[in-house]
């Protein structure tokens, strides 16, 4: 990808990028019930589910953001006790994960190309001439191109979430997580982000978890789908699985949106 | 092509600053916590650092110098001016029946250097400051960016309240020095060109009142007070849920503390100097 960022080896390559075991939380106000899924090396994961679902709460849970009821999550051959995080582990395997978020959460304060240099300069020793060629070429790969020395205000949210997208990968991570990656864009925006997210994929092999409540996601990546309903997975599988489901919830879901 | 990481990924203290990590609340502990990690990465900063290595924490710091610090010093100014002013005319006004409104400039020197001085930059910069540190922190927050760092490992203490803390322990001292000279001059003003008073007389009274000392505790009340300020807006911010509404409130909550917090310490102080011979 940039061939600066330090990429520590897996524990297991035969292992899943991401597993997650029986995840329920918050602790303080449960959302989330018994979750189970995994995502394999290089493969996808799409979490479909309306709102108020317990989407981004399993993305939030997942990378230790918050204290989850029980649960394991297993991510890069690292595991640890949602629960009870051990804060080593919790550090090392978030190390190896990128994540874009809804509001693409970019600091505000800082650069387009200080954004994407950061966690080089956090987690590397290069030097500040590499950071930045190597935050520029990424920054370019993903679409953005212009006045990438300017903060993120103003900026067009496809180019925020481009952005996003770039420091999400700058350290080559294992797995990605997407929360909402359409999220304010319009069809034509989405359908591009949607062709970069496919094309740097292929290219550099990450894993993905995508959390949406647009199906069309489950129709780019259809291997493996999973719908939330009231914070528990009412089904989980192929797409063509989920069209055939036997919960009427989930095929209302799938055909309705897929439909729009 | 690998490369091994470098030491902060496991020598840097937890990260506890997350609310949610939390669970014993309390200003108190949340603040203490925070302070404490906010001395280990100021330490960091003053350790040697590559050349050729990026700085952003440095750079961050010059950034918040020129918005906390260069950006009030015109307020600070303008407000030190009128208090040598309002000073010199309420001492004179007490002293007049004994016909000493001439030995105003001593009171004046003392208690400027003393007490106003670092009271008035500390009010200013809370009321200038301490609501946009906070509210700033509380719209990261809501907006996520204080998660997609922590996600990232990198410590928002590091990159967000190091800069800004740092930022305020240089400006405070500053500001303080240019107010008290520049309300010496509001002193002389009222002294010599509204009550008529010699101007070599005036320099003579400020000579003999003015000592070294004084100064001394203006200046480390600053610092005592931009730590305060710092870490109590800092920590309202952080401390704020991922709610778009909890933004006003935490930039509110902030001025109260940090007024409260800097009116204790100077008391605490004042008690304490009172109490050593040689500091009063």
């Amino acid at each position: 990808m940039t061939g600066v960022a330090p990429v520590p080896a897996p524990n297991d390559v035969a292992a899943p990028a991401l597993r997650i075991d029986e995840l329920s939380g918050p602790a303080r106000a449960p959302v989330l019930h018994r979750v189970s899924l995994t995502v394999p090396r290089g493969g996808s994961h799409v979490v479909l589910g309306p709102m108020h679902s317990g989407k981004s709460s399993l993305m939030r849970l997942a990378l230790g953001l918050e204290r989850a009821a029980r649960g394991t999550v297993t991510i890069d051959g690292t595991s640890f006790d949602a629960a009870h995080p051990d804060e080593n582990a919790l550090r090392r395997a978030r190390r190896r994960v990128g994540v874009v978020f809804d509001s693409s959460a970019l600091v505000s304060r800082l650069t387009l190309l200080e954004n994407v240099e950061l966690p080089l300069v956090e987690h590397t020793a290069v030097d500040a001439t590499t950071a930045r060629r190597s935050a520029t070429d990424l920054l370019r790969e993903v679409g953005v191109v212009r006045e990438i020395d300017r903060t993120p205000d103003g900026l067009s949210r496809l180019d925020r979430r481009r952005t996003a997208l770039a420091r999400a990968l700058v350290l080559e991570p294992a797995v990605v997580f997407i929360d909402e990656p359409g999220h304010g864009l319009d069809a034509h925006a989405a359908m591009e982000l949607d062709d970069t997210l496919r094309l740097l994929q292929e290219r550099y092999g990450f894993a993905m978890l995508i959390c949406s409540q647009e199906v069309r996601y489950a129709f780019h990546w259809p291997d493996a789908v999973s719908v939330l309903a009231g914070g528990r997975i009412a089904e989980q599988g192929h797409l063509e699985q989920l069209r055939h489901s036997r919960h009427e919830t989930v095929r209302r879901f799938v055909d309705r949106r897929g439909a729009a | 092509m690998r490369q091994a990481s470098v030491a902060t990924d496991v020598d840097a203290p937890p990260d506890d600053a997350s609310p949610s990590l939390l669970p014993f609340g309390g200003r108190f502990i949340s603040r203490g916590r925070l302070a404490l990690r906010s001395m280990y990465w100021l330490g960091s900063l003053l350790a040697p650092h590559p050349p050729d290595r990026p700085a952003p924490v440095s750079a961050g710091v010059m950034r918040e110098l020129d918005a906390l610090g260069f950006g009030a010093v015109r307020l600070v100014a303008a407000s030190s001016v009128l208090v040598g002013l309002i000073t010199v005319f309420q001492v004179a006004y007490q002293l007049a029946p004994y016909g000493a409104e001439v030995v105003s400039a001593r009171a004046l020197a003392w208690f400027v250097a003393r007490e106003i001085g670092p009271i008035v930059v500390a009010i200013l910069v809370v009321a200038r400051s301490a609501a946009a540190i906070a509210g700033e922190f509380a719209s990261m927050s809501a907006n996520g960016e204080i998660d997609a760092l922590r996600v990232m490992g990198l410590d928002p203490v590091k990159y967000l309240v190091v800069p800004k803390l740092a930022a305020l322990l240089i400006a405070l001292p500053t500001l303080t020095a240019i107010a008290v000279m520049l309300a010496v001059i509001g002193g002389w003003l009222g002294t010599s060109v509204v009550l008529g008073y010699n101007t070599a007389l005036y320099l003579e009274h400020l000579h003999e009142s003015l000592a070294i000392r004084d100064v001394g505790v203006g200046l480390a009340k600053s610092i005592i007070f931009a730590s305060l300020i710092g870490i109590v807006a800092a920590d309202e911010g952080l401390r704020v849920e991922r709610r778009v509404s909890a933004i006003g409130a935490a930039a509110t909550r902030s001025v109260v503390y940090c007024l409260l917090g800097v009116l204790a310490a100077d008391t605490a102080v004042n008690a304490f100097v009172y109490f050593i011979p040689g500091l009063t």
